[in-house]
């Protein structure tokens, strides 16, 4: 009974990642800034690629395959799980820092920027 | 019990996703301005590249084709942190 609902359950978050990473993409092309195309991309990251390596780890757990090989691929999809979902907006967030402070993109339209009033003084 | 035929359903639908994601990503980083669009769309295109494999691997039920997931998946933080220090180094600060 258990494996029924994992397996269900992983085929869902796979199917549920890949339309999110499809929408991320066409929100990246659409975007016209850089500092919006950010969002997207958290979309892609998390949406796109955690969840569907944590439904393949389910589905590899609720599958009739040997040991070796279940416990595995379900052991590498979690711990990449992992890793993207840590590194990921850290390394967006030093991206969108040093983007911001070497002036290499200008954040456009804007209405007020605090950042450039706390370096002026 | 399990039924694993329905894999062979899920699995190509979940590959075509990802495959025409990673093509609208690549077009991104072929057509982006500035340097910090193209690594952008970079590290979301490496860690569809990651999902890929796993996909994979759970297709051909080989374990050998997932050996180079994780070190891929840490290769994001590393170009990500090259490309920033490249940007405040010698680029410069903000005038």
């Amino acid at each position: 009974m258990i494996d029924i609902i994992l397996f269900w359950l992983g085929c869902l978050l796979v199917v549920l990642g890949g339309i999110l990473d499809v929408v991320a993409a066409i929100g990246i092309n659409k975007f016209n800034n850089f500092f919006l195309r950010l969002h997207a991309a958290t979309v892609g990251t998390i949406g796109g690629s955690v969840y569907p390596l944590v439904g393949i780890a389910l589905i590899s757990l609720s599958l009739d395959t040997p040991p070796t090989f279940k416990f595995y691929v379900a052991g590498v999809s979690l711990v990449s799980a992992a890793v993207i979902a840590l590194i990921s907006p850290a390394g967006t967030h030093i991206l969108a820092r040093a983007a911001y402070k070497s002036g290499e993109v200008r954040p456009e339209p804007i209405v007020v920027d605090k950042l450039a009033e706390v370096d002026k003084k | 019990m399990v039924a694993p035929e329905a894999l062979d359903y899920v699995l190509p639908i979940a590959l075509i996703l990802f495959s025409s994601a990673m093509i609208l990503y690549a077009y991104r980083v072929f057509r982006g301005p500035t340097v910090p669009d193209v690594v952008l769309a970079l590290d979301t295109l490496v860690v569809d590249l990651v999902v890929i494999f796993m996909l994979v691997t759970l297709y051909y039920e080989n374990p050998y084709l997932a050996i180079g997931v994780i070190p891929l998946a840490s290769w994001v933080f590393l170009l990500d942190i090259a490309v920033a220090k490249y940007l405040i180094k010698v680029k410069g600060g903000r005038k």
